[in-house]
């Protein structure tokens, strides 16, 4: 019984560690692409020389890269900021009471059956009538279109568990629905809500077209900012690479700061 | 009081003179971008404008612009035309006629390269741009190779002529046998002819081009008929296909202008049928293998004309600024200026000017490339015409298709288009 | 009655809920659903950027007639069924195995995450430049193991699976982070119950941990399909539909025909068919996951 129990839980590190791997392996490469040149970085046999940090120094002095930076955060968390409690009572009155029905649900999610490219003409045109092009604002409204019905739709699963209970006991008590739904069910929720904002974040992050058409470069994000990176004259690889790392780390240092909560977040609507 | 009034007035019109306006360019991140980067504080400190240059990847650029064209008031003042877009630029109105503003400053448009004026300059009498630099497709091939004596010596005695720089186009194509060859004795080809980029779209149409003309072959008659299916024209495709499949490093079936300089630069082939402003890449030792040993001429038989134009939208917000600075960065000084430093020049002046020789010593061979190129289909659906043929040509260039076949289908979506036009029939 | 009473209520309380969240979709979904239906029935290009000349279904007729439309359809179909189940398969394997493991987890998690992270141009980009077929590090690694070299993006079947799996890498963790999140709240009693029964790994799996999070997985299946037919930026970097029409997926297609063709009305009339089949799907899918639970 023991055995069979280390077995497994060996297995699931096999199995965590193998799919690991096949990410990190790739990312290895563009550590390695990111402290050269092209020139160095497309040698076969791979070349080995003292590592450089020039391409680091030069995506700040050379290019906006501070300000798609900025950008790219501002949009994502304020997109996330204003979906993510739409959302939740939405999805809260599709989970609770089955609001609007299916045809409700379909039509929050119809936009996104539609190529973002039939999406961006008419936002270009309301945001040209309304003087907002080139503003954070257009950015994060037009992101809504992909971050609300996401997020409506994910959320209902959090509010079908066993947190319904839990809110019928605080009812007896007295409580309104409303009180219900913001003392109870949100608090225990709140966790498993802030994961599926971490990926609603996400979405917004790696948004190219929306932000290419309505921005400038004032407001560009960094899916706009790194594409410049490609030109006719070939593709600037090590700059790529160095931005993207620099792009990603704060992640990897903010991370550890939030494991608890993102692991403890990491539950649909659980209950322990 | 009166006084006053007037002393303010005056000082709030100063300051409306002195109060810096910003005139803002979409352009493509390329060096000639960087060059008139560096140039700008001299127009600020003659001018007073700020200029703003967003840079961005050429794959985005038409997307990017076309709203903001369509819109009744722009965020540019400024734009570069690629001359893919020119017609359809012209056609739905977007561009401003510069003949008034070129009248009234006595700018003299003589002074740019005739082909050149007519792919990003003028459209039917009217000026709309005022070119900017060319991109024009020349042959950059590997000048240790045609000098070494071996190599001579094994090439005349396979084929019966000299081996030196390639002036026909059966010339060529026995010099892209001639160097495909296994090194390293595995079995597998590991120095190329040439390297091609077959990729679908605008990649395929750009080089594959230099193919059909070097063949006699073109796109189209003095009547817009389309040429697709002649014999020269099929000729054409089947040797892009050969060499393609033969004398290109494997893989060239994907390849766009990226992938391909990099083999080239690598010292992976023997030569390679690009825009003439990548040579300085190709012969930068920093930057390439192949660094000081490469030389560039035309591609026999004429290469492919490109050229980006300065164009003021009717969108644009600023049209005077938009002229004064257009005006100034092609005036002859700074044109000079940004030729020292690389650009693609435009003027035919230029070329054999004392100064861009001495910093540039090929500047004198690249005005016959120029001079001697072909011009590509432009109407109104250019970008749409490069994908449709694209994708024929790329089924023929992968295998996929016989080239004869790929060609009629070709012809087919090219009178389709041109049809769709108004241009045949 | 006072059930009805309460009925209503709640029925009032629900669309109170929805009225904040609706408002905002009826400018964000609304506005450019309508515009995109509206216009696929006029001549409306961007040479010509009106709706002046009215033309009913013909957009439809001209879309249903472009060429190659049914090539990228079926490769459209290829790509999400390929991509979806693949990632299901492995997004789920992942899943299961973090939801057991508690040392190293954070680490694990972080590295999940990265690829999330990189936008799909760079990801595009980072692959085109391991997979070249002459210079890139994956060739030369195959080479040295003796499996030879692979054509990744010049072979027409080569090229469609380095598609599906550069996706893959890239999406991958959004399916694992969902299932995971479902699996890290299933109720622990049945898993005692069963363990009390001495059901083996595989029978819990089957009758406990499978039912239980029929949910999840429908919501992540469907959000994923619906994510997984829009997929652009790695075909546009990486083949641009080629070789052929190898990789040609329907949202390039229509990408093209708006800004390429310049014809909006024919791009929305082709993005409205797509639309009522997605959705179409989607009630199918919906209906048979309420069928099942």
């Amino acid at each position: 019984m023991g055995g069979a129990v280390r077995w497994r839980g060996l297995l699931a590190h096999g199995v965590a560690a193998l799919f690991c791997a096949a990410i990190l392996l790739p990312l290895l490469w563009l550590v390695r692409v990111a402290l050269t040149d092209k020139l160095t970085a497309y040698k076969l046999p791979p070349e080995w020389v003292t590592p450089r940090l020039h391409n680091f120094v030069e995506i700040f002095t050379d290019y906006p890269f501070l300000t798609y930076f900025i950008n790219s955060v501002v949009v994502a968390a304020g997109s996330t900021a204003v979906a993510l409690p739409l959302a939740a009572m939405m999805a809260y009155a599709f989970a609770r009471y089955d609001t609007g029905g299916l045809p409700l649900r379909l039509f929050v999610l119809s936009s996104q059956m539609l190529p973002p490219v039939i999406l961006v003409l008419p936002l270009f045109a309301l945001f040209l009538w309304a003087q907002l092009l080139n503003t954070w604002f257009a950015l994060i409204i037009a992101h809504l279109t992909i971050s609300l019905p996401f997020l409506s739709w994910l959320l209902v699963a959090f509010f079908q568990g066993d947190v319904r209970l839990l809110e019928q006991a605080a009812r007896i008590d007295g409580a309104t629905r409303f009180q219900a739904f913001l003392k109870v069910t949100l608090p225990v929720t709140a966790p498993g809500l802030l994961s599926a904002g971490l990926l609603a974040f996400i979405l917004s992050w790696n948004e190219f077209l929306f932000v290419l058409i309505l921005s400038g470069p004032q407001t560009n994000t960094l899916p706009v900012g790194l594409s410049a990176f490609q030109t006719q004259r070939g593709v600037e690889l090590a700059l790529l690479s160095a931005a993207t790392l620099v792009a990603i780390a704060p992640v990897f240092v903010l991370l550890p700061f939030m494991r608890r909560y993102l692991i403890k977040g990491l539950s649909l609507g659980a209950l322990k | 009081m009166k006084r006053l009034l007037i002393g303010v007035l005056a000082l709030v019109a100063m300051m409306g003179v002195a109060r810096a306006e910003t005139l803002r360019i979409l352009m493509e991140t390329v060096p000639d971008t960087e060059q008139v980067k560096s140039l700008l504080s001299e127009f600020k400190a003659a001018t007073g404008y700020d200029v703003e240059i967003e840079a961005i990847s050429y794959i985005d650029m038409h997307t990017k612009l076309v709203p903001q064209l369509i819109a009744p008031t722009g965020a540019y003042d400024i734009i570069i035309v690629d001359f893919y877009w020119v017609a359809e630029f012209t056609k739905a109105g977007w561009l401003l006629p510069l003949d008034e503003f070129a009248q009234r400053d006595g700018v003299d448009l003589g002074r740019y390269v005739p082909k050149v004026m007519a792919t990003t300059g003028q459209v039917d009498g009217v000026t709309y741009m005022l070119p900017f630099y060319n991109y024009v497709m020349g042959l950059v091939y590997r000048k240790d190779l045609l000098e070494d004596p071996a190599e001579q010596a094994a090439f005349k005695e396979k084929y019966g002529i000299e081996l030196g720089v390639p002036k026909t186009w059966d010339e060529f194509k026995k010099q892209m046998e001639f160097f495909t060859r296994d090194t390293d004795g595995d079995g597998q080809n590991d120095f190329f002819g040439t390297v091609t980029q077959a990729q679908r779209g605008d990649c395929i149409m750009m080089q594959s081009s230099n193919f059909l003309y070097g063949n006699g072959g073109r796109y189209y008659d003095e009547n817009w008929n389309p040429l697709l299916n002649t014999p020269e024209a099929v000729q054409g495709l089947a040797d892009f296909a050969d060499a393609t499949l033969k004398y290109s490093a494997p893989g060239s079936e994907g390849f766009c202008f990226d992938e391909a300089t990099a083999v080239m630069t690598q010292g992976k082939a023997y030569s390679i049928i690009t825009f003439n402003n990548l040579y300085a890449t190709i012969n930068n030792p920093e930057t390439s293998a192949a660094g000081g040993k490469v030389g560039i001429t035309g591609v026999p038989g004429g290469g492919l004309m490109g050229s980006w134009g300065w164009g003021i939208p009717k969108s644009s917000p600023n049209k005077d600024g938009a002229w004064a600075f257009i005006n100034w960065v092609e005036s002859f000084d700074i044109a000079k200026r940004r030729a020292i430093m690389g650009n693609a020049m435009t003027q035919t002046a230029l070329f054999t000017d004392v100064d861009v020789v001495a910093a540039r010593p090929e500047a004198p061979s690249l005005e016959p490339l120029v001079a001697e190129a072909n011009a590509f289909p432009v109407f109104t659906y250019t970008v749409e015409f490069v994908e449709a043929v694209g994708r024929e040509f790329n089924l023929a260039a992968s295998g996929q298709k016989d080239p004869k076949e790929a060609a009629e289908a070709a012809q087919e979506a090219f009178a389709d288009l041109l049809r769709k036009d108004g241009l045949i029939e | 009655m006072a059930a009805g009473a309460l009925a209503r209520r709640d029925q009032r309380f629900g669309l109170l809920l929805t009225a904040p969240g609706l408002a905002a979709l009826l400018l964000v979904v609304l506005f450019p659903l309508g515009f995109a239906v509206f216009t696929s029935l006029f001549d409306y290009t961007l040479v010509h950027p009106n709706h002046d000349t009215f033309v009913g279904f013909d957009k439809y007729v001209e879309a249903w007639n472009a060429d190659y439309l049914p090539d990228a359809l079926w490769t459209t179909v290829k790509f999400v069924v390929a991509s979806v189940v693949i990632e299901f398969v492995i997004g789920f394997s992942v899943a299961l195995a973090l939801n057991r493991v508690t040392r190293f987890k954070n680490v694990y998690y972080i590295i999940l995450l990265a690829p999330l992270l990189m936008n799909p141009v760079v990801v595009a980009q980072l692959w085109r430049m391991i997979l070249h077929s002459e210079l890139g590090i994956m060739n030369y690694v195959l080479g040295m193991i003796g499996i030879g070299k692979i054509n990744f993006l010049g072979d027409p079947v080569a090229a469609f699976w380095t598609v599906v799996l550069v996706d893959i890498w890239h999406q991958v963790s959004f399916m694992a982070i969902l299932l995971l999140a479902g699996l890290a709240a299933l109720p622990r009693e049945p898993y005692e119950a069963a363990r009390m029964d001495g059901a083996s790994a595989v029978q819990t799996f089957v009758h406990i941990t499978l039912p239980l999070m029929r949910p999840v997985i429908a919501v992540a299946l469907l959000l994923r399909l619906i994510f997984a037919i829009k997929t652009f930026d790695i075909v546009f970097i990486m083949t641009k539909g080629g070789p052929g029409t190898a990789t040609d997926l329907i949202s390039y297609f229509i990408y093209r025909s708006a800004f390429f063709g310049l014809d909006v009305g024919r791009a929305s009339a082709m993005s409205v068919a797509l639309l009522l089949i997605v959705l179409a799907l989607t009630i199918y899918l919906y209906r048979y996951m309420k069928s099942l639970a």
